[in-house]
């Protein structure tokens, strides 16, 4: 494989490993790569590692592992990486109800309009296509993190659909809220503070503390990365029906286990 | 768990209150901080001083050690329910047991129905009670700690409320066999001299998108503490910093802003400049992931001087390289053993 890594400093504790400064699906089926080696190599002091878009964070103890021979040892490891075509992936469905009264209100209570009208007229098109466009392709997420359960995630496919981010970001964002900015989708678990264009809100629980749902055995967190979304359109009867159910412990997630190629985006 | 001991009814929960170990390592991924002691130094020499298994090291370590309590410029007030030991360490915030003041850095033994209370703080933002045995709250992910913002660890994931009644697990022996034991003096925290405290930091990861001149800039500036800090983050007021020009592609997709980058992994400890104002320090609670230049992190043997300081606090930023940063990293940790202590 062809990549190299950049290797930055994150203090005495953490190492970035860079592959590039940009969204690129090749960039991220590297750190997923290489996630997996280091993984698989069991390298005492290691003690987790956080894959992102274009980077891998590698938490190490200091007392056990120097820096360079950490640097050495993934050298090694990104030089004998496999070129990576393909990647087991889940296919989680998430349904929204864009255009939701809680994201209407979150933009009146900042002072902004309506942010589907807002897309609709940025894009060149009508409030319906913002939404078709965006239920109508498979993204990817590619990195997972902020808060617990937050992720970001790129279209696979062209989605022809950007939003820049607020020039002044809210205050509040109400949880469940999905959220778009650049092409990325990304998602508020809790009432938070954001600066990306306010979608829809989902009734499906991505985060739960309480782990009520037997989604969540491994842990409170639902999106990893390497996942795939589809996001469904659903109406208030069917959100408010959904919600129930989630609340219940009732909920059945609709996740596929499926692979995702590395093809030309 | 059986046995468990009630020991405190929660009587004012102060500020903001918290139950803490030294975290919950292992879940950057999944977006969640460690938590923890923000003074971890702080809280392993409070249990050290009660007999509690101090723990390891934040976010690196294996073992989270004892929960005690995390107290944020005014501190709750307490009835003891059982006899215990209890010690006070960190930021002086005035323990007094029923109403006569007891010193920090010490443990003391507590009888039942006498009431701990504290003032505010004259020295330093965060003061740590431990008590034998350590508090039994449920394990959440490996730790108690409590983490307010994701409703995760301590007492049903949020700060103390009066009326709480707190428990901890049984200790063998007499409580009166560990009071009457003492920080050593040369194992106690430093104390920021008049000309402020100094943060090391080594450089990175995003260093090299600010001009150099804003690089000089903050490592030569006296920053002084927002009041818009708290345990997800410390902002430092000063100069504005400036970034270096950008490749069109990312103003498409990192954003529109200067400071903006595809978000990456961050550490507690590093250092967020958003717009190239008010650099941000990342504290135990903050964000794993962020679309923000970083300038730099950081030590993890200074969180605890960070977690001590209050807002208009003067600080300093001191570049070193990687390698005095391990060896300053393993030099603070080895300070840290049963030796700590001693017989008054």
């Amino acid at each position: 494989m062809t990549s190299r890594a950049t290797f930055r400093s994150l203090g005495d504790l953490e190492l970035c490993v860079e592959f590039g400064d940009r969204l690129d699906l090749a960039l991220n089926f590297t750190v997923l790569a290489l996630d997996r080696a280091l993984k698989s190599a069991g390298v005492p002091g290691v003690r987790e590692t956080v894959p992102t878009h274009r980077s891998l964070g590698v938490v190490y103890d200091p007392l056990l592992i120097h820096r360079r021979d950490l640097e050495h040892l993934i050298t090694e490891l990104v030089d004998d990486l496999a070129e990576l075509t393909e990647f087991p992936s889940r296919l989680v469905t998430i349904p929204i109800w864009y255009d939701d009264p809680w994201s209407q209100e979150c933009a009146r209570a900042h002072g902004v309009g309506n942010n589907i009208d807002y897309l609709a007229r940025m894009n060149g098109i009508d409030r319906e296509e913002v939404m078709s466009r965006h239920s109508g392709v498979t993204h990817w997420v590619s990195a997972v993190g902020f808060q617990p359960g937050t992720y970001q995630a790129v279209p696979l496919g062209d989605m022809a659909l950007t939003g820049p981010k607020y020039e002044r970001p809210r205050k509040w964002t109400d949880p469940g809220i999905v959220c778009l900015a650049g092409s990325i989708t990304s998602y508020y678990p809790v009432r938070s503070p954001g600066g990306y264009q306010l979608l829809g809100r989902t009734p499906v629980d991505l985060f739960d503390p309480l782990c009520r749902n037997p989604v969540f055995a491994e842990s409170p967190v639902l999106p990893r990365v390497g996942d795939r979304h589809r996001y469904v359109p659903i109406d208030a009867d069917e959100y408010h029906a959904i919600r129930a159910q989630v609340k219940a412990g009732e909920y059945r997630y609709q996740i596929e286990d499926g692979v995702q190629r590395l093809e030309p985006v | 768990m059986t046995g468990e001991v009630n020991i405190f009814e929660v009587l004012e929960p102060g500020l903001q209150t918290t139950v803490q170990d030294l975290g919950r390592p292992g879940y950057l991924a999944d977006g969640i901080p460690p938590s923890g002691a923000f003074d971890s130094l702080a809280l392993k020499l409070a249990n050290l001083l009660v007999g509690n298994p101090p723990g390891d090291h934040v976010l690196v370590g294996t073992d989270p050690g004892a929960a005690g309590l995390e107290m944020l410029l005014v501190g709750p007030r307490l009835r003891a329910l059982s006899y215990t030991v209890i010690a006070v360490t960190g930021a002086d915030l005035r323990p007094a047991v029923n109403g006569r003041p007891i010193p920090l850095w010490t443990s003391v033994l507590v009888r039942p129905g006498q009431e701990i209370t504290f003032g505010a703080a004259h020295a330093g933002a965060r003061g740590y009670l431990a008590v034998a045995g350590g508090l039994a709250v449920p394990a959440v992910l490996g730790s108690r700690a409590t983490n307010v913002r994701a409703g995760l660890g301590g007492v049903h994931g949020r700060a103390l409320r009066a009326g709480d009644v707190l428990a901890t697990y049984p200790i063998t022996g007499s409580p009166v066999q560990r009071a009457g034991m003492r920080v050593r003096a040369d194992r106690l925290p430093g104390r920021p001299g008049d000309s402020g405290a100094v943060l090391r930091v080594v450089l990175g990861p995003q260093d090299h998108l600010f001009t150099p001149d804003s690089v000089r800039t903050f490592l030569e500036t006296k920053w002084r503490l927002s009041p818009t800090s708290d345990r997800m983050g410390c902002r430092f007021i000063g100069p504005a910093l400036h970034f270096l020009p950008r490749p069109d592609y990312l103003v498409d997709q990192a954003g529109s802003d200067p400071s903006n980058i595809v978000d990456d992994s961050i550490c507690i400890g590093s250092i967020q400049v958003p717009s190239g104002l008010e650099p941000i320090v990342m504290g135990v609670d903050g964000p794993s992931l962020g679309g923000y230049a970083k300038i730099a992190t950081v030590i993890s043997p200074d969180l605890s001087v960070l977690a001590q300081l209050v807002p208009g606090d003067p600080v300093r930023f001191r570049a070193v390289d990687v390698d005095d940063a391990h060896d300053a990293h393993v030099a603070a940790r080895a300070l840290v053993t049963t030796d700590s202590v001693e017989k008054l």
